[in-house]
């Protein structure tokens, strides 16, 4: 701003005073000057229009509200904690659980991972045929589910079976004692009698020919051959007086042809 | 605003430990903070976080506050006014400058500033009208520097008077009415360049 001096008032102090001119505090012969001041300067003239239009303009802004939010921030960010107004506002907009609820969610929380993959269709076949073979073992083995409900669970009750299960299974082992010792003897009785030769185990295998040398083998070979041979060769003095004994002597040549 | 004693005592309950003293101060306190910041940074989101800071800063100062130095008030602008600037020199490289076609509101229906002024068409009614010149006002006012800027919404929109905003601001309170003058006076040449009358 030029420094400048109209009707007896500097610019500097025209700036001063602009304020309170504005605000209506400027009163008597300052106000005058001042006037005077702002119509022949031509660099404070429009300062003033443009501080008072500026001025207007702000007076148009009116204060925004805070986000609902603000507060509590600040107060969790400060303290660390809620104030018990907001705990009290925050536990009035709760819903009330029961603990049979809050129990049955739990419970569902814990389920609902098994119960999900159970109801995978392999799963599910699996856990079928599991089913179908235990009720098929309960039928077979004599369960039904009608003698289950006349167990009773009173703790007389089960110590009076437990006990009744306990006698039962001492009478039998009394019982099957004398089998068993009667068994035993018979056992000893036959493990001291002399031994009977047993059997050759070692059979002679007339096919075998694993332990023959090769030459018998070859021989073998052509004796079974020769039966073929020489049942078209000339029969032999034994043979002949057998046959002439007791069948008729018929005379057979054979050749066999090799090809 | 408010009582000197009445202040002092909570001030004295809060460093005491007392919780509900110390969120008698953020009620009291929370929206003219928030408006501060709000204007002088141009964004909700920034004036909530600024004002959470001011908050947290003037918990862990409080216990340096002395009434006979100056008004609560004073005091707590002081720091308000002292993270802003902060903030704005934090801020200052990410900042567009000058550009006209900026949106400056966080409102979702904002528009740019020239879009704003330039919309000279009959608004549908005159609650609308005032909420874009508002919008407009909001916008031009975080193109001006932040020297004047912060003089000029201690004085027109938080209503301090010239010796608590020299006190705040640390500079004489002539220099503080020069910056006031200067800063209303950027103000209207910005809106009236297609603004041609006063509301």
């Amino acid at each position: 701003m030029p420094d400048t001096s109209h009707n007896g008032m500097q610019c500097h102090e025209f700036d001063l005073l602009l304020t309170d001119a504005l605000d209506g505090v400027l009163s008597g012969a300052g106000l005058d000057r001042f006037q005077a001041h702002a119509r022949s300067c031509t660099a404070c003239g429009p300062l003033l229009a443009e501080a008072e239009a500026g001025r207007n303009w702000l007076k148009g802004l009116t204060e925004v509200e805070p986000p609902a939010s603000l507060v509590a921030n600040i107060l969790a960010s400060t303290t660390g904690v809620d104030s018990q107004r907001l705990e009290t506002a925050a536990r009035a907009q709760e819903p009330r659980i029961s603990w049979l609820e809050r129990m049955q969610a739990a419970i569902y929380g814990y389920l609902e991972p098994i119960w999900l993959t159970v109801r995978q269709p392999r799963f599910a076949m699996s856990f079928g045929m599991a089913f179908f073979a235990l009720s098929v073992g309960l039928t077979v083995a004599g369960v039904k589910p009608a003698d289950l409900r006349q167990i009773s669970l009173r703790p007389s009750a089960i110590r009076h079976t437990y006990y009744s299960t306990q006698a039962r299974v001492v009478r039998y082992i009394d019982n099957v004692r004398p089998v068993l010792q009667l068994q035993a003897a018979f056992h000893g009785i036959k493990r001291n009698a002399p031994a009977e030769p047993g059997p050759d185990k070692r059979k002679i295998n007339k096919n075998d020919t694993t332990q023959q040398p090769e030459q018998k083998q070859e021989r073998n070979y052509s004796e079974t051959d020769n039966h073929l041979i020489l049942a078209g060769a000339p029969l032999g003095p034994s043979v002949v007086n057998s046959l002439n004994q007791d069948l008729p002597v018929v005379s057979v040549t054979t050749y066999r042809r090799f090809v | 605003m408010e009582d000197i004693q009445v202040v002092a005592m909570l001030v004295r309950r809060c460093i005491a430990g007392d919780a509900a003293a110390w969120e008698e101060i953020v009620q009291m306190y929370n929206r003219r903070i928030y408006n501060i910041c709000y204007r002088f940074a141009g964004s909700g989101d920034d004036a909530h976080d600024l004002t959470q800071e001011v908050f947290i800063k003037m918990y862990r100062t409080l216990s340096t506050y002395d009434h006979t130095k100056g008004a609560f008030v004073t005091w707590v602008t002081t720091i308000t006014r002292n993270l802003l600037v902060d903030h704005f020199r934090k801020t200052k490289q990410d900042r567009i400058t000058d550009s006209m076609d900026t949106v400056a509101s966080d409102h979702e229906d904002a528009q740019p500033l020239s879009e704003q002024i330039q919309d000279q068409s009959a608004p549908p009614d005159a609650a609308v009208r005032r909420r874009e010149v508002a919008e407009a006002v909001h916008a031009a006012l975080a193109k001006i520097s932040p020297e004047l800027r912060e003089a000029v919404i201690l004085r027109d929109l938080q209503d301090m008077d010239y010796k608590e905003i020299a006190s705040v601001l640390r500079v004489p309170e002539g220099t503080v009415k020069s910056r006031i003058n200067r800063g209303r006076a950027e103000l209207a040449r910005l809106l009236q360049r297609t603004y041609r009358q006063v509301m």
